[in-house]
């Protein structure tokens, strides 16, 4: 059944309808709600083997710890994956429609979809969104052309790069990358080098933090691997908190007699068996 | 002497070859005129006694008034310039309110007389301090309060020193008080004991026949602090004081009748 | 390689346009942090993280936020950091200055309430600091007195102040004080429960504010003076 309030088929593209009265009560002193930002340190390089992509696991609501073990590497194709920083929504949401699109694409056309189609459809959705879509995007994958990283910024630029880092901890990580990324790191270097650009953003920048994520983007194979490293423990607690039996309080309680309002007894007789056929 | 006196007694912040600052004497010197006081410290308390001087009989006596308190645990018996006198009480109880605004304690009775001796020694013609006194305060006072080291008796003078005192006279009828008091003074003396002596040497010193009138007196102790006696307390122990003649004031046998006074922590020069 | 805030939208509503901005002077800085006071029937436990930081950097991991004002007073800081500096130096030459005018120790009601009147001296410019100030009173007794920035102050038997305070102060609640617990008989707190209850509630804010990490330091005060202890907490 469909109503005019919950369409069947929803409308395609984003519903504005919300705006007007969403700018005049912000106009009027109205809070508005805070979105979830996961701020981020996230990273990716080119090795000799392909690509490397990384990212902490924190995910902030202003000053405090949303999620301490968030995923921020999503996948977009089989050989392709995405790190997002910004507006959690935003970059779950872009990578996910992204991502469909991208497995039509390679439905149509029956062949790997090349990394640059995803950074062409990734900067076109953000650019015409102008900036209100907050995802700041590192994307990694490997083609028949080989291995590809692209940055691409939530108004829409985008940049080709060997080694790239983005969020509030990419000055860390890229001070990582700036003195010890070369061409051509075998996959163990490439593997602990950005891993460290990842701690790097995950003890210096307070918005991420928790553990290390890698995903290791090969010519025909992909390793996810999370946690990497569990770079922060959660320390020992001293004594037990654990209730004795009654500390909730019970404020009320009503017994409710179940009313007996007729008696029938059914009686089942055991069927004998058929054995017509 | 008296010649070299009349040269250097004009300013107050000039010191005679001596080394003397004759102002400040000339205003001890003035206390010696005003009415007698006597105040006695035991462990049960304090007790100070003044005499009112009634100068005629169609004066309002009620309106002398020469025992004030300044704060619940703090009492002041004042003798000199009554008009000095008021500004330094109001001194007094301004530092123990402020003290008790910041410090949410009271004052100890030790600070409320340095408080009030930083203000009478701000005499002179500077000119960075504009409320200056152009000459120094004409009052004596005796300080009697409780604080946590018990029932505190101090006294200071116009130079603004001052000492701590088990008992002390002040006023014209001071020498010969104070001698009584040395005489009298026990350390084990109960407030009953002290209030009859403070009020039988206040009597033998007094021009005028002591009666509930020409009195003032006040208890200090740990239980009720500030108490004034009503006329018909005085009334009760005037009554009861013994006579001058048959029971002068004597020196006791257990006592040594050596006055011991502790210096405070401004020595008096 | 551009930073995130850059990309704050331009909001613009229809048939205006940006005008010119009016920057001004702003005095205040949030250098977060947490404290948190105990009090026992004959000691005090008072401890303070060791981060300071600003917006998402950290400054140093290992700053001291507890302040001893005298044998028996411990004064805990939080917020603003200049500002923090300013108050306890001013704090200490009070301090001295009253034992000089007075010949004795200031106790801690006294400079707790001289600590009210100092904040409150500046109501319309204040210190922008989160004040803990712990200590024995006259009958050797633990207190903890808790400040706003302008000069509230409340005597109470255990509090957490600071950027993880609203998170911690609802737990010390429920595991000191034993609100919303049926049944339970209150037992006064021991030193070595208030002290394990203390880094355990560090350890949980750690996990979840930002601005509380790295380390906690904490001052145990007795009859017999003032002990030090310190803990690490995780550095993310």
């Amino acid at each position: 059944m469909s109503s005019v309030l919950v369409p069947e088929i929803p409308a395609p593209g984003f519903s504005f309808d919300l705006c007007q009265r969403n700018n005049f009560l912000s106009k009027k002193g109205f809070q508005v709600p805070k979105a979830i930002k996961t701020g981020t340190t996230i990273a990716g390089i080119v090795y000799k083997d392909g690509v490397i992509l990384g990212a902490d696991t924190r995910a902030t609501e202003d000053t405090i710890v949303a999620d301490k073990n968030c995923r921020k590497i999503h996948y977009l194709a089989q050989n392709m994956y995405v790190c997002g920083a910004g507006t959690a929504a935003d970059t779950d949401m872009t990578s996910q429609m992204i991502a469909s699109q991208l497995e039509l694409h390679r439905l149509n056309t029956g062949r790997i979809v090349p990394v640059c189609t995803a950074n062409a459809m990734l900067k076109q959705l953000l650019f015409r969104h102008q900036g209100h879509i907050g995802a700041a995007l590192v994307l990694g994958g490997v083609d028949l052309d080989g291995p590809h990283l692209h940055c691409i910024f939530p108004h829409g630029s985008s940049d080709t790069q060997q080694y790239t880092t983005m969020g509030s901890g990419s000055l860390a990580a890229m001070a990582v990358f700036e003195s010890r990324w070369k061409p051509g790191l075998s996959e163990e270097e490439g593997k602990e080098l950005v891993a460290d650009a990842i701690r790097a953003g995950v003890f210096n920048d307070l918005a991420s933090g928790s553990n290390v994520d890698l995903c290791i983007i090969r010519k025909g194979s992909v390793e996810y691997i999370r946690p990497y490293d569990v770079a922060n423990v959660k320390g020992v607690k001293q004594s037990s908190y654990r209730y004795k039996r009654g500390t909730t309080a019970v404020l009320a309680q009503t017994i409710r007699p179940i009313i007996i309002e007729k008696e029938t007894i059914c009686k089942v007789d055991t069927e004998s068996m058929d054995t017509s056929s | 002497m008296f010649l070299t006196r009349s040269e250097y007694d004009r300013g107050v912040n000039t010191f005679s070859p001596e080394g003397r600052l004759f102002q400040v004497e000339y205003a001890i010197e003035a206390i010696k005129l005003g009415s007698t006081a006597i105040g006695i410290a035991t462990s049960e308390g304090v007790i100070l006694a003044v005499e009112k001087r009634i100068t005629s009989p169609l004066m309002e006596p009620t309106t002398v008034e020469k025992i004030v308190e300044v704060d619940k645990h703090i009492g002041c018996a004042v003798s000199g310039l009554m008009a000095d006198s008021r500004t330094m009480i109001d001194r007094a109880r301004v530092e123990c309110q402020n003290h008790w605004f910041i410090y949410n304690e009271k004052m100890t009775v030790e600070s409320a007389a340095q408080a009030v001796s930083n203000l009478a020694i701000q005499f002179g013609d500077s000119d960075d301090d504009g409320s200056a006194m152009s000459r120094p305060f004409g009052v004596a006072i005796l300080f009697a309060g409780i604080d946590e080291k018990g029932p505190q008796l101090f006294h200071m003078d116009p130079s603004g020193t001052f000492v701590q005192f088990d008992a002390k006279a002040i006023g014209s009828g001071s020498e010969g008080a104070q001698q009584s008091l040395q005489e009298v003074y026990h350390k084990s003396m109960t407030l009953k004991e002290a209030t009859t002596s403070a009020l039988t040497i206040l009597k033998q010193v007094m021009e005028e026949k002591l009666n509930e009138t020409n009195i003032e007196v006040m208890t200090m102790t740990p239980g009720a602090f500030f108490h004034m006696f009503s006329k018909a307390e005085l009334q009760k122990i005037v009554e009861n004081l013994p006579n001058a003649r048959e029971e002068a004031p004597k020196p006791r046998s257990d006592s040594g009748a050596t006055p011991s006074i502790k210096p405070a922590a401004i020595s008096s020069g | 390689m551009a930073m995130l805030n850059e990309y704050s939208g331009r909001n613009l509503p229809d048939y205006e346009f940006e005008a010119v901005k009016k920057v001004h002077f702003s005095p205040y800085a949030d250098n977060g942090g947490s404290v948190i006071a105990l009090a026992g029937d004959d000691f005090c436990i008072i401890a303070g993280d060791t981060r300071l930081s600003s917006g998402f950097s950290i400054y140093t991991r290992e700053q001291q936020k507890l302040f001893p004002l005298s044998n028996t007073t411990v004064l805990g800081c939080s917020g603003c950091w200049c500002d923090t500096l300013t108050l306890t130096r001013i704090l200490s030459a009070r301090m001295q200055m009253y034992k000089h005018e007075h010949h004795k120790e200031m106790s801690t009601p006294a400079a707790a309430q001289m600590l009210s009147t100092m904040l409150y001296y500046k109501r319309f410019f204040p210190y922008y600091v989160s004040n803990m100030l712990a200590g024995l009173d006259e009958n050797g007794k633990g207190c903890v007195y808790s400040y706003d920035p302008i000069g509230h102050c409340e005597r109470s038997n255990y509090r957490a102040g600071g950027s993880a305070g609203a998170l911690l102060q609802p737990l010390l609640d429920n595991q000191v004080g034993y609100k919303n617990q049926e049944g339970v008989d209150p037992t006064p707190l021991s030193q070595e429960r208030a002290l394990s209850i203390i880094k355990d509630v560090f350890i949980s804010a750690a996990e979840r504010d930002i601005y509380t990490g790295d380390g906690i330091s904490i001052k145990i005060i007795t009859k017999d003076g003032v002990k030090n202890e310190s803990f690490s907490l995780r550095k993310d």
